[in-house]
Protein backbone atom coordinates (compact mmCIF):
# COMPACT_ATOMS: atom_id res chain seq x y z
CA UNK A 1 0.00 0.00 0.00
CA UNK A 2 1.20 3.49 -0.69
CA UNK A 3 0.24 6.78 0.86
CA UNK A 4 -1.89 7.44 -2.19
CA UNK A 5 -4.27 4.63 -1.25
CA UNK A 6 -5.58 6.16 1.93
CA UNK A 7 -8.82 8.00 1.04
CA UNK A 8 -8.73 9.91 4.33
CA UNK A 9 -5.35 11.28 3.52
CA UNK A 10 -5.49 15.03 3.13
CA UNK A 11 -1.76 15.69 3.35
CA UNK A 12 -0.29 17.94 0.67
CA UNK A 13 1.07 16.20 -2.42
CA UNK A 14 4.71 16.89 -1.64
CA UNK A 15 4.49 14.64 1.40
CA UNK A 16 3.06 11.73 -0.57
CA UNK A 17 5.55 9.35 -2.10
CA UNK A 18 5.39 5.65 -3.00
CA UNK A 19 6.34 3.31 -0.17
CA UNK A 20 9.19 1.77 -2.14
CA UNK A 21 10.87 5.19 -2.29
CA UNK A 22 10.69 5.38 1.48
CA UNK A 23 12.58 2.10 1.70
CA UNK A 24 15.40 3.64 -0.36
CA UNK A 25 15.97 6.26 2.32
CA UNK A 26 18.73 4.66 4.37
CA UNK A 27 19.20 7.60 6.76
CA UNK A 28 16.64 6.14 9.15
CA UNK A 29 17.35 2.39 9.25
CA UNK A 30 20.78 0.90 9.95
CA UNK A 31 20.96 -1.50 7.04
CA UNK A 32 23.16 -1.09 3.99
CA UNK A 33 22.42 1.65 1.48
CA UNK A 34 20.48 0.57 -1.62
CA UNK A 35 22.65 -0.62 -4.50
CA UNK A 36 20.66 1.44 -7.00
CA UNK A 37 17.98 4.11 -6.98
CA UNK A 38 15.46 4.81 -9.79
CA UNK A 39 15.91 8.17 -11.45
CA UNK A 40 12.46 9.43 -10.48
CA UNK A 41 13.21 8.86 -6.76
CA UNK A 42 16.49 10.77 -6.75
CA UNK A 43 15.13 14.31 -6.23
CA UNK A 44 12.96 13.20 -3.29
CA UNK A 45 15.84 11.20 -1.81
CA UNK A 46 18.18 14.17 -2.21
CA UNK A 47 15.71 16.50 -0.50
CA UNK A 48 15.48 14.04 2.41
CA UNK A 49 19.27 13.89 2.62
CA UNK A 50 19.62 17.67 2.42
CA UNK A 51 17.29 18.08 5.38
CA UNK A 52 18.97 15.17 7.16
CA UNK A 53 22.35 16.93 6.84
CA UNK A 54 20.98 20.32 7.89
CA UNK A 55 19.11 18.86 10.88
CA UNK A 56 22.22 16.99 12.04
CA UNK A 57 24.24 20.17 11.64
CA UNK A 58 21.58 22.19 13.47
CA UNK A 59 21.73 19.91 16.50
CA UNK A 60 25.51 19.63 16.64
CA UNK A 61 26.40 23.33 16.45
CA UNK A 62 29.26 23.85 18.87
CA UNK A 63 31.47 26.94 18.64
CA UNK A 64 34.39 25.35 20.52
CA UNK A 65 34.33 22.21 18.37
CA UNK A 66 34.22 24.41 15.28
CA UNK A 67 37.32 26.32 16.37
CA UNK A 68 38.99 22.99 17.15
CA UNK A 69 38.25 21.80 13.61
CA UNK A 70 39.74 24.93 12.08
CA UNK A 71 42.80 24.71 14.32
CA UNK A 72 43.33 21.10 13.33
CA UNK A 73 43.16 21.94 9.64
CA UNK A 74 45.71 24.72 9.94
CA UNK A 75 47.82 22.64 12.31
CA UNK A 76 48.09 20.00 9.60
CA UNK A 77 48.72 22.59 6.90
CA UNK A 78 51.50 24.17 8.98
CA UNK A 79 52.97 20.80 9.88
CA UNK A 80 53.07 19.78 6.22
CA UNK A 81 54.63 23.12 5.30
CA UNK A 82 57.25 22.69 8.03
CA UNK A 83 57.97 19.15 6.89
CA UNK A 84 58.32 20.39 3.31
CA UNK A 85 60.66 23.17 4.48
CA UNK A 86 62.80 20.78 6.47
CA UNK A 87 62.99 18.45 3.51
CA UNK A 88 64.09 21.29 1.30
CA UNK A 89 66.82 22.28 3.77
CA UNK A 90 68.04 18.76 4.01
CA UNK A 91 68.16 18.47 0.24
CA UNK A 92 70.37 21.51 0.10
CA UNK A 93 72.54 19.98 2.85
CA UNK A 94 74.24 16.66 2.62
CA UNK A 95 72.50 13.97 0.60
CA UNK A 96 73.88 11.21 2.78
CA UNK A 97 72.46 12.84 5.90
CA UNK A 98 69.13 13.15 4.15
CA UNK A 99 69.09 9.47 3.30
CA UNK A 100 69.99 8.48 6.82
CA UNK A 101 67.41 10.85 8.28
CA UNK A 102 64.72 9.56 5.95
CA UNK A 103 65.67 6.02 6.85
CA UNK A 104 65.04 6.75 10.50
CA UNK A 105 61.93 8.78 9.71
CA UNK A 106 60.37 5.90 7.78
CA UNK A 107 61.03 3.59 10.69
CA UNK A 108 59.10 5.76 13.12
CA UNK A 109 55.52 4.63 13.74
CA UNK A 110 52.63 7.02 13.07
CA UNK A 111 51.31 8.58 16.25
CA UNK A 112 48.59 6.60 17.99
CA UNK A 113 45.22 8.10 18.94
CA UNK A 114 44.29 8.62 22.58
CA UNK A 115 42.54 5.75 24.34
CA UNK A 116 39.44 7.93 24.86
CA UNK A 117 39.25 8.61 21.13
CA UNK A 118 39.79 4.92 20.37
CA UNK A 119 37.11 3.65 22.74
CA UNK A 120 34.75 6.46 21.74
CA UNK A 121 35.14 5.40 18.15
CA UNK A 122 34.52 1.71 18.91
CA UNK A 123 31.47 2.51 21.05
CA UNK A 124 30.11 4.74 18.30
CA UNK A 125 30.48 1.99 15.74
CA UNK A 126 29.10 -0.71 18.06
CA UNK A 127 26.05 1.45 18.86
CA UNK A 128 24.71 0.98 15.35
CA UNK A 129 21.45 -0.89 15.61
CA UNK A 130 22.44 -3.92 13.56
CA UNK A 131 23.10 -7.60 14.25
CA UNK A 132 26.73 -8.68 14.54
CA UNK A 133 28.17 -12.18 14.66
CA UNK A 134 31.02 -13.29 16.88
CA UNK A 135 32.85 -16.50 17.73
CA UNK A 136 33.18 -16.81 21.49
CA UNK A 137 35.77 -18.92 23.25
CA UNK A 138 35.68 -19.35 27.02
CA UNK A 139 38.62 -20.98 28.80
CA UNK A 140 38.78 -21.77 32.49
CA UNK A 141 42.14 -22.27 34.19
CA UNK A 142 43.13 -23.11 37.74
CA UNK A 143 45.21 -20.91 39.98
CA UNK A 144 48.27 -22.79 38.71
CA UNK A 145 47.45 -21.80 35.12
CA UNK A 146 46.41 -25.29 34.01
CA UNK A 147 43.44 -25.28 31.63
CA UNK A 148 40.37 -26.90 33.22
CA UNK A 149 37.76 -26.41 30.52
CA UNK A 150 37.21 -24.81 27.15
CA UNK A 151 33.91 -23.95 25.45
CA UNK A 152 33.14 -22.41 22.10
CA UNK A 153 29.95 -20.59 21.10
CA UNK A 154 28.40 -18.69 18.23
CA UNK A 155 27.03 -15.30 19.23
CA UNK A 156 24.74 -12.87 17.45
CA UNK A 157 24.26 -9.61 19.28
CA UNK A 158 22.69 -6.21 18.91
CA UNK A 159 22.85 -3.16 21.23
CA UNK A 160 20.24 -3.13 24.00
CA UNK A 161 21.15 -6.44 25.68
CA UNK A 162 19.90 -8.47 22.76
CA UNK A 163 21.81 -11.63 21.96
CA UNK A 164 21.59 -15.25 20.88
CA UNK A 165 24.22 -17.81 21.87
CA UNK A 166 24.52 -21.35 20.54
CA UNK A 167 27.04 -24.00 21.48
CA UNK A 168 27.91 -27.12 23.41
CA UNK A 169 27.64 -26.74 27.14
CA UNK A 170 27.80 -28.82 30.30
CA UNK A 171 25.44 -27.94 33.12
CA UNK A 172 26.15 -29.26 36.60
CA UNK A 173 28.85 -31.54 35.23
CA UNK A 174 26.52 -33.20 32.71
CA UNK A 175 26.92 -32.47 29.04
CA UNK A 176 23.52 -31.32 27.80
CA UNK A 177 24.71 -30.90 24.23
CA UNK A 178 23.85 -27.99 21.98
CA UNK A 179 22.10 -25.25 23.87
CA UNK A 180 20.51 -21.95 22.85
CA UNK A 181 20.49 -18.94 25.12
CA UNK A 182 18.86 -15.67 24.16
CA UNK A 183 17.85 -12.30 25.46
CA UNK A 184 15.55 -9.77 23.81
CA UNK A 185 16.44 -6.93 26.18
CA UNK A 186 13.67 -7.89 28.61
CA UNK A 187 13.65 -11.65 29.05
CA UNK A 188 16.49 -14.07 29.26
CA UNK A 189 15.76 -17.58 28.03
CA UNK A 190 17.54 -20.91 27.71
CA UNK A 191 16.62 -23.98 25.68
CA UNK A 192 18.56 -27.10 24.71
CA UNK A 193 18.44 -27.92 21.02
CA UNK A 194 16.98 -31.29 21.94
CA UNK A 195 14.87 -32.02 24.98
CA UNK A 196 12.06 -30.30 26.77
CA UNK A 197 13.93 -28.48 29.53
CA UNK A 198 13.65 -24.72 29.08
CA UNK A 199 13.86 -21.66 31.27
CA UNK A 200 12.93 -18.00 31.02
CA UNK A 201 13.54 -15.24 33.56
CA UNK A 202 13.18 -11.46 33.47
CA UNK A 203 16.50 -9.81 32.58
CA UNK A 204 16.61 -8.20 36.02
CA UNK A 205 16.98 -11.71 37.48
CA UNK A 206 19.73 -12.87 35.15
CA UNK A 207 21.84 -14.08 38.09
CA UNK A 208 19.29 -16.88 38.52
CA UNK A 209 20.02 -18.23 35.04
CA UNK A 210 23.73 -17.58 35.35
CA UNK A 211 23.85 -19.84 38.41
CA UNK A 212 22.57 -22.64 36.20
CA UNK A 213 25.32 -21.94 33.70
CA UNK A 214 27.84 -22.31 36.47
CA UNK A 215 31.30 -21.19 35.55
CA UNK A 216 30.79 -21.50 31.82
CA UNK A 217 29.39 -18.25 30.55
CA UNK A 218 29.11 -14.75 31.97
CA UNK A 219 26.08 -13.31 30.20
CA UNK A 220 27.13 -9.77 31.06
CA UNK A 221 29.85 -9.92 28.42
CA UNK A 222 27.53 -10.79 25.57
CA UNK A 223 26.24 -7.26 25.09
CA UNK A 224 29.48 -6.27 23.39
CA UNK A 225 28.47 -2.64 22.96
CA UNK A 226 27.77 -2.29 26.68
CA UNK A 227 30.94 -4.17 27.61
CA UNK A 228 33.14 -1.72 25.67
CA UNK A 229 31.13 1.31 26.77
CA UNK A 230 31.66 0.46 30.45
CA UNK A 231 35.38 -0.21 30.19
CA UNK A 232 36.53 3.37 30.92
CA UNK A 233 34.61 3.35 34.22
CA UNK A 234 36.95 0.96 35.99
CA UNK A 235 39.94 0.68 33.69
CA UNK A 236 42.98 2.58 32.61
CA UNK A 237 43.00 2.39 28.82
CA UNK A 238 46.00 2.70 26.53
CA UNK A 239 46.42 2.38 22.78
CA UNK A 240 49.51 0.19 22.70
CA UNK A 241 50.15 -0.84 19.12
CA UNK A 242 49.24 -0.56 15.47
CA UNK A 243 49.38 -3.80 13.46
CA UNK A 244 48.53 -4.77 9.91
CA UNK A 245 45.73 -7.37 9.65
CA UNK A 246 45.77 -10.29 7.19
CA UNK A 247 43.42 -8.31 4.97
CA UNK A 248 45.76 -5.32 4.88
CA UNK A 249 43.66 -3.22 7.30
CA UNK A 250 45.46 -1.19 9.95
CA UNK A 251 44.40 -2.47 13.37
CA UNK A 252 44.93 -0.70 16.68
CA UNK A 253 45.43 -2.57 19.94
CA UNK A 254 43.92 -1.13 23.13
CA UNK A 255 44.90 -2.45 26.54
CA UNK A 256 42.64 -2.02 29.56
CA UNK A 257 44.06 -2.59 33.02
CA UNK A 258 42.00 -2.32 36.18
CA UNK A 259 42.38 0.83 38.26
CA UNK A 260 43.52 0.19 41.81
CA UNK A 261 40.46 1.70 43.44
CA UNK A 262 37.95 0.16 41.07
CA UNK A 263 34.96 -1.55 42.66
CA UNK A 264 35.13 -5.29 43.14
CA UNK A 265 32.31 -7.54 42.07
CA UNK A 266 30.99 -10.00 44.63
CA UNK A 267 31.82 -13.17 42.73
CA UNK A 268 34.21 -12.41 39.96
CA UNK A 269 36.47 -9.60 38.98
CA UNK A 270 37.36 -8.48 35.49
CA UNK A 271 41.16 -8.26 35.59
CA UNK A 272 42.17 -7.05 32.16
CA UNK A 273 40.90 -6.61 28.62
CA UNK A 274 42.53 -6.33 25.23
CA UNK A 275 40.78 -4.93 22.18
CA UNK A 276 41.78 -4.95 18.55
CA UNK A 277 39.87 -2.66 16.21
CA UNK A 278 40.03 -1.35 12.66
CA UNK A 279 41.63 2.06 12.69
CA UNK A 280 39.71 3.33 9.70
CA UNK A 281 36.23 2.23 10.68
CA UNK A 282 36.30 1.78 14.47
CA UNK A 283 34.97 -1.77 14.03
CA UNK A 284 36.05 -4.18 16.74
CA UNK A 285 37.88 -7.28 15.50
CA UNK A 286 38.70 -9.01 18.75
CA UNK A 287 38.06 -8.60 22.46
CA UNK A 288 39.71 -10.68 25.14
CA UNK A 289 38.75 -10.25 28.77
CA UNK A 290 40.12 -12.09 31.75
CA UNK A 291 38.30 -12.52 35.04
CA UNK A 292 39.58 -13.92 38.28
CA UNK A 293 37.52 -15.65 40.96
CA UNK A 294 37.94 -15.70 44.71
CA UNK A 295 39.28 -19.27 44.30
CA UNK A 296 42.12 -17.97 42.13
CA UNK A 297 40.69 -19.64 39.02
CA UNK A 298 40.77 -17.46 35.93
CA UNK A 299 38.40 -17.25 32.99
CA UNK A 300 39.42 -15.87 29.65
CA UNK A 301 36.68 -14.80 27.32
CA UNK A 302 37.59 -14.23 23.67
CA UNK A 303 35.24 -12.67 21.11
CA UNK A 304 36.19 -12.70 17.46
CA UNK A 305 34.14 -10.62 15.06
CA UNK A 306 32.80 -12.59 12.09
CA UNK A 307 30.69 -9.94 10.37
CA UNK A 308 27.27 -8.37 10.32
CA UNK A 309 24.10 -10.47 10.55
CA UNK A 310 23.44 -12.42 7.40
CA UNK A 311 20.21 -11.00 5.98
CA UNK A 312 17.04 -9.99 7.84
CA UNK A 313 16.53 -8.92 11.41
CA UNK A 314 17.29 -11.58 14.02
CA UNK A 315 14.45 -12.47 16.38
CA UNK A 316 15.85 -12.46 19.91
CA UNK A 317 12.62 -13.32 21.68
CA UNK A 318 12.09 -16.76 23.23
CA UNK A 319 11.15 -19.26 20.52
CA UNK A 320 8.16 -20.77 22.28
CA UNK B 1 57.00 30.06 -7.81
CA UNK B 2 54.95 31.12 -4.76
CA UNK B 3 56.74 33.82 -2.72
CA UNK B 4 56.70 33.96 1.10
CA UNK B 5 54.45 37.03 0.90
CA UNK B 6 52.22 35.21 -1.57
CA UNK B 7 52.12 32.17 0.69
CA UNK B 8 51.10 34.27 3.69
CA UNK B 9 48.37 36.00 1.65
CA UNK B 10 47.11 32.65 0.40
CA UNK B 11 47.03 31.26 3.89
CA UNK B 12 45.08 34.26 5.19
CA UNK B 13 42.67 34.06 2.28
CA UNK B 14 42.29 30.34 2.83
CA UNK B 15 41.55 30.82 6.53
CA UNK B 16 38.73 33.22 5.62
CA UNK B 17 37.36 30.68 3.14
CA UNK B 18 37.61 27.84 5.66
CA UNK B 19 35.76 29.88 8.28
CA UNK B 20 33.05 30.78 5.79
CA UNK B 21 32.48 27.30 4.41
CA UNK B 22 33.47 24.70 7.00
CA UNK B 23 29.97 24.38 8.48
CA UNK B 24 28.30 23.96 5.09
CA UNK B 25 30.88 21.35 4.05
CA UNK B 26 30.32 19.53 7.31
CA UNK B 27 26.53 19.59 6.79
CA UNK B 28 27.05 18.33 3.22
CA UNK B 29 29.04 15.37 4.59
CA UNK B 30 26.59 14.81 7.47
CA UNK B 31 23.93 14.30 4.79
CA UNK B 32 25.79 11.27 3.44
CA UNK B 33 27.89 9.70 6.19
CA UNK B 34 26.57 7.83 9.20
CA UNK B 35 29.64 8.09 11.40
CA UNK B 36 30.39 11.48 13.01
CA UNK B 37 34.08 10.67 13.34
CA UNK B 38 34.29 9.91 9.62
CA UNK B 39 32.58 13.24 8.95
CA UNK B 40 35.25 15.07 10.96
CA UNK B 41 38.01 13.17 9.13
CA UNK B 42 36.56 14.01 5.72
CA UNK B 43 36.03 17.69 6.62
CA UNK B 44 39.75 17.87 7.35
CA UNK B 45 40.73 15.96 4.23
CA UNK B 46 38.48 18.19 2.12
CA UNK B 47 40.13 21.42 3.26
CA UNK B 48 43.64 19.96 3.17
CA UNK B 49 43.05 18.88 -0.42
CA UNK B 50 41.58 22.30 -1.21
CA UNK B 51 44.70 23.95 0.23
CA UNK B 52 46.99 21.76 -1.83
CA UNK B 53 45.21 22.57 -5.07
CA UNK B 54 44.19 26.12 -4.24
CA UNK B 55 46.02 27.41 -7.30
CA UNK B 56 43.43 25.55 -9.42
CA UNK B 57 40.57 27.44 -7.82
CA UNK B 58 39.18 30.16 -10.11
CA UNK B 59 38.63 33.09 -7.75
CA UNK B 60 35.92 34.51 -9.99
CA UNK B 61 33.71 31.54 -9.10
CA UNK B 62 32.08 30.85 -5.72
CA UNK B 63 34.22 28.76 -3.37
CA UNK B 64 31.34 26.75 -1.85
CA UNK B 65 30.52 24.53 -4.86
CA UNK B 66 34.24 24.04 -5.59
CA UNK B 67 35.05 22.80 -2.09
CA UNK B 68 31.87 20.70 -1.94
CA UNK B 69 33.01 19.13 -5.23
CA UNK B 70 36.21 18.04 -3.47
CA UNK B 71 34.17 16.74 -0.52
CA UNK B 72 31.94 14.80 -2.94
CA UNK B 73 34.91 13.10 -4.62
CA UNK B 74 36.39 12.14 -1.24
CA UNK B 75 32.97 10.83 -0.22
CA UNK B 76 32.71 8.61 -3.30
CA UNK B 77 36.23 7.26 -2.63
CA UNK B 78 35.28 6.64 0.97
CA UNK B 79 32.18 4.74 -0.15
CA UNK B 80 34.19 2.61 -2.56
CA UNK B 81 36.60 1.71 0.23
CA UNK B 82 34.12 1.09 3.03
CA UNK B 83 30.99 -0.08 1.24
CA UNK B 84 27.31 0.66 1.51
CA UNK B 85 27.02 0.15 5.26
CA UNK B 86 28.84 3.31 6.20
CA UNK B 87 27.91 5.79 3.51
CA UNK B 88 24.36 6.51 2.43
CA UNK B 89 23.44 5.98 -1.21
CA UNK B 90 25.71 8.25 -3.25
CA UNK B 91 26.49 8.79 -6.87
CA UNK B 92 27.36 11.83 -8.97
CA UNK B 93 23.71 12.68 -9.60
CA UNK B 94 22.54 12.49 -6.00
CA UNK B 95 25.57 14.54 -4.94
CA UNK B 96 24.68 17.02 -7.70
CA UNK B 97 21.13 17.38 -6.34
CA UNK B 98 22.51 17.76 -2.82
CA UNK B 99 24.93 20.44 -3.98
CA UNK B 100 22.03 22.33 -5.60
CA UNK B 101 20.24 22.22 -2.26
CA UNK B 102 23.26 23.65 -0.48
CA UNK B 103 23.67 26.33 -3.18
CA UNK B 104 20.08 27.43 -2.52
CA UNK B 105 20.69 27.36 1.22
CA UNK B 106 23.68 29.69 0.79
CA UNK B 107 21.12 32.37 -0.18
CA UNK B 108 19.53 32.20 3.28
CA UNK B 109 19.84 35.43 5.27
CA UNK B 110 22.54 35.58 7.94
CA UNK B 111 26.26 36.21 8.19
CA UNK B 112 27.10 32.79 9.56
CA UNK B 113 25.89 29.27 8.85
CA UNK B 114 24.33 29.20 12.30
CA UNK B 115 22.36 32.36 11.54
CA UNK B 116 21.32 30.87 8.21
CA UNK B 117 19.96 27.87 10.09
CA UNK B 118 17.39 30.23 11.65
CA UNK B 119 15.29 29.70 8.51
CA UNK B 120 15.17 26.01 9.33
CA UNK B 121 14.42 26.74 12.99
CA UNK B 122 11.44 28.84 11.88
CA UNK B 123 10.22 26.03 9.64
CA UNK B 124 10.20 23.56 12.54
CA UNK B 125 7.18 25.46 13.90
CA UNK B 126 5.18 24.34 10.88
CA UNK B 127 5.44 20.63 11.69
CA UNK B 128 2.72 18.55 13.31
CA UNK B 129 3.46 17.65 16.91
CA UNK B 130 4.22 14.02 15.96
CA UNK B 131 6.64 15.13 13.25
CA UNK B 132 8.28 17.67 15.55
CA UNK B 133 8.62 15.17 18.41
CA UNK B 134 10.05 12.48 16.11
CA UNK B 135 12.57 14.91 14.63
CA UNK B 136 13.54 16.30 18.02
CA UNK B 137 14.06 12.84 19.55
CA UNK B 138 15.98 11.60 16.51
CA UNK B 139 18.25 14.56 15.83
CA UNK B 140 18.49 16.31 19.19
CA UNK B 141 18.48 13.29 21.48
CA UNK B 142 20.04 10.84 19.02
CA UNK B 143 17.36 8.17 19.52
CA UNK B 144 16.83 5.40 17.00
CA UNK B 145 13.36 5.01 15.44
CA UNK B 146 12.72 1.96 17.61
CA UNK B 147 13.37 3.96 20.78
CA UNK B 148 11.26 6.85 19.50
CA UNK B 149 8.44 4.42 18.78
CA UNK B 150 8.52 3.23 22.38
CA UNK B 151 8.75 6.77 23.71
CA UNK B 152 5.84 8.06 21.60
CA UNK B 153 3.84 4.84 21.82
CA UNK B 154 3.63 4.27 18.09
CA UNK B 155 5.08 1.68 15.75
CA UNK B 156 8.42 1.78 13.97
CA UNK B 157 6.93 2.44 10.53
CA UNK B 158 4.88 5.36 11.85
CA UNK B 159 8.02 6.98 13.25
CA UNK B 160 9.80 6.55 9.90
CA UNK B 161 6.90 8.21 8.13
CA UNK B 162 6.77 11.10 10.59
CA UNK B 163 10.49 11.69 10.11
CA UNK B 164 10.31 11.51 6.33
CA UNK B 165 7.17 13.63 6.06
CA UNK B 166 8.56 16.10 8.56
CA UNK B 167 11.69 16.48 6.46
CA UNK B 168 9.55 16.91 3.33
CA UNK B 169 7.56 19.68 5.06
CA UNK B 170 10.78 21.34 6.18
CA UNK B 171 12.23 21.16 2.67
CA UNK B 172 9.10 22.72 1.22
CA UNK B 173 9.09 25.46 3.84
CA UNK B 174 12.81 26.16 3.37
CA UNK B 175 12.49 26.33 -0.41
CA UNK B 176 9.53 28.71 -0.29
CA UNK B 177 11.27 30.98 2.24
CA UNK B 178 14.47 31.05 0.20
CA UNK B 179 12.57 31.76 -3.02
CA UNK B 180 10.63 34.54 -1.31
CA UNK B 181 13.90 35.95 0.06
CA UNK B 182 15.51 35.91 -3.34
CA UNK B 183 12.54 37.67 -4.95
CA UNK B 184 12.50 40.29 -2.20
Amino acid sequence: MTDYDDPRDDRPLHELVPDDWRELDDTIADGPAPAAVPDEARPWLSHQRLMHGLLRALHTQDAAAREGRIEQIFGRIDAEAATAGRRHGLLVAIAATLLAALGVWFMLPQSLPTAEAAVGRIVGEMARDIDRRFRVEVCRAGADGQQLARHEFRLVTRPGMRFLVEGQIALGGANVGEIHIGCDGEELWLRPRKGRFRQVVPLARKEQLMKMLGDVLDLGYLDVHDLVRRLPEDFELRVVDRVRGDDGQDLLAVEASRRRKASKGPRRRLRSAHLLYEEQTGMIRQIEVETIRASGNTHSFLLEYLGEGAGGDVDYSKPW
Amino acid sequence: MRTIRGAVDSRNLFEILVREHIDAVRAFLLASLRDNVAVEDLVQETFLTAWKILDRYDRKLPFGPWVRGIAGKLLLNHRRQLGRNRVHFCDERVLGFLDEGFRSFEAAPGDTFDEQLDVLRDCLDGLTSAQRDSIRLHYEHGLHCREIAQRLDMNFEAVKKHLQRGRAVLHRCLTSKLEAGEVA
